[in-house]
């Protein structure tokens, strides 16, 4: 909003409204104001003052407004670095100026009052250029933070476009840009624009109380210079860190080795778990088959009365086969015999009888 | 892969190097080239030295050997060379160069550097024989030798687990059909207890 010079308006205005109303009422007072201020050459001092004063804030917010457009382009190469860095120049200049102007304007403005005042006339005069003052410190504080941002705003793309070509380019341009330039301060007059530009930018964005720019010019181009020799304790440095590394590769492995060794005899003690009770089972099952063999042969050798019965059955049916008829007697004193010896339950006197008749 | 020299040398920038000491290892050429080699790898030495600025390293390559020097500048604007052959490792001989130079600092003082002949630094020929085999003198090299030998071991344990595996695995059927067998051995057994009271 640039500050327009309506006093012709304002004048036709009332010009137009005493005709309508004829009432002469104050029209002196209004006239002497009106013609204190009619003639468009005479202005006061303060209003031309300020009328100056508007006219460069309203020129410098219109650069400033070109200077945001060039920040807002983020292309990688067609930053046009030159113009900015003097445009931003020219707008800090412009404020400074203004700045001045407006603190000039204040201690006219005290002056003014201070050298005593009109009554009524004088305080509504006094008011409005106190308010006039205040609108123009304003404008111009908030000239300044728009500036502030533009350079906030240039900072950021810039070091996001450093990123990208950091991206593009080899890294030891990174390492380079990280070398303390106190070990070789080689300073190029000749430098690329790509290693200036953020150089200055960045002492720019960061530095807004110094009106000088354009230091640090060798920095971005002795960079480059010092990427070779760099490159050489790089080498060395990455073999170490290569050999160091595939130590800790191997060690690691080392470590998952162990781990299957432990999982393996894991597996392998279930397996050894079921052979113990395979075993156990094996043991007591030939335990017992082993008791019940002695019982079976302690029942045998001890169960004569079984045996002996059997046998004496057997004899009985085979014996009466061989016996001839004419020899009862031999038999009937047999037979009591006999069953003396089953009674004394004697094997060799049976066996005896046994063959003694047959 | 061998060492044929190793040398510190005090090289200041003005240029006018001088050797504070030296070791060479010649053993591998013939006696009457001796001298002719020997002379060669003073001029070597100083040479590279003179063209080397400081705290850098480079390594230089002639005809059949490497140099590799570090310049290692500081207050006492020492240098270390080693030239070998070109399959010496080039890291080791970095850090034998720069355990070298610590430990010529640490034994040798600055005042001993402007006579040359009068520095007696008996350590460097202690290194150049000892890294003539840098897998066993350096450390690295050396953690990483012994790192392997451990894996082929536990290659070879891991085998054995397998067969182990296997072993387990057949002695398992045996002891199941073993087991199986006295059951039926048992069974049979208290059979006969039982029935067949006729014998």
């Amino acid at each position: 909003m640039a500050i327009q010079d309506r006093t012709n308006e304002f004048r036709s205005c009332v010009e137009s409204i005493r005709n309508r109303s004829a009432v002469p009422r104050n029209a002196e007072a209004k006239q002497r104001l009106l013609q204190s201020s009619g003639k468009p050459s005479s202005k006061s001092d303060f209003s031309r003052m300020a009328s100056s004063i508007a006219k460069d804030i309203s020129s410098t917010t219109i650069k400033l407004g070109k200077l945001a457009q060039l920040a807002k382009r983020k292309t990688l190469f067609d930053d046009r670095p030159v113009e900015i860095s003097e445009l931003t120049f020219i707008i800090k200049q412009d404020i400074a100026g203004i700045n001045k102007q407006i603190a000039a304007l204040q201690s006219y403005v005290k002056q003014r009052n201070g050298q005593g005042t009109k009554s009524g006339e004088g305080k509504q005069v006094e008011e409005h250029n106190h308010n006039v003052v205040m609108m123009l410190q304003s404008k111009l504080a908030n000239t300044s933070m728009s500036f502030k941002d533009v350079l906030e705003v240039r900072t950021q793309n810039m070091k996001e476009s450093k990123d990208r070509t950091e991206k593009f380019m080899s890294s030891t341009a990174a390492a380079a840009h990280q070398t303390p330039p106190s070990t070789h301060a080689l300073s190029r007059p000749s430098s690329k624009g790509k290693g200036r530009a953020p150089q200055d930018g960045d002492v720019l964005a960061l530095d807004l109380g110094s009106a000088e720019e354009g230091m640090s010019d060798g920095h971005g181009g002795g960079a480059f210079m010092q990427m070779e020799m760099m490159e050489q304790q790089d080498s060395y440095i990455q073999s170490r860190s290569t050999a160091i590394e595939s130590i800790e590769s191997t060690i690691g492995e080392l470590g998952q080795i162990f781990t299957q060794l432990a999982t393996m005899v894991a597996e392998q003690r279930e397996t050894v778990q079921r052979i113990d009770a395979d075993t156990v089972d094996i043991a007591s099952n030939v335990g017992g088959a082993q008791r019940e063999l002695l019982k079976y042969y302690a029942s045998i050798s001890s169960n004569r009365w079984l045996m002996l019965k059997v046998f004496g059955v057997l004899i009985v049916f085979v014996s009466p086969s061989r016996v001839p008829f004419g020899q009862p007697h031999s038999r009937a004193f047999a037979v009591p015999c006999f069953h003396s010896c089953i009674m004394s339950t004697d094997a060799n006197c049976v066996w005896h009888h046994i063959w003694t008749i047959s | 892969m061998k060492i044929y020299s190793l040398s510190v040398v005090h090289a200041p920038p003005s240029g006018s190097s001088s050797v504070l000491s030296t070791a060479s290892d010649l053993s591998s050429f013939s006696f009457y080239q001796r001298g002719s080699v020997a002379e060669f790898m003073t001029f070597f030495t100083k040479t590279v030295v003179d063209r080397t600025p400081q705290t850098q390293r480079q390594s230089v390559q002639e005809n059949m050997y490497t140099a590799h020097v570090y310049n290692r500048g500081g207050a006492e604007q020492l240098a270390g060379i080693i030239i070998t052959d070109h399959e010496y490792p080039v890291r080791p001989a970095f850090s034998l160069l720069t355990k070298m130079l610590d430990d010529f600092t640490a034994k040798v003082p600055q005042s001993q550097y402007s006579n040359p002949s009068s520095v007696s630094f008996s350590e460097i020929d202690v290194y150049i024989k000892k890294y003539q085999d840098p897998r066993q003198a350096d450390t690295i090299m050396r953690v990483q030798q012994e790192l392997d030998e451990t894996k082929i071991v536990l290659h070879k344990t891991i085998e054995s687990v397998l067969q182990r595996g296997e072993k387990l695995d057949n002695l398992v059927e045996r002891s199941n059909a073993l087991s199986a067998q006295s059951k039926m051995f048992y069974k049979t057994a208290k059979k006969q207890n039982s029935c067949c009271v006729l014998m």
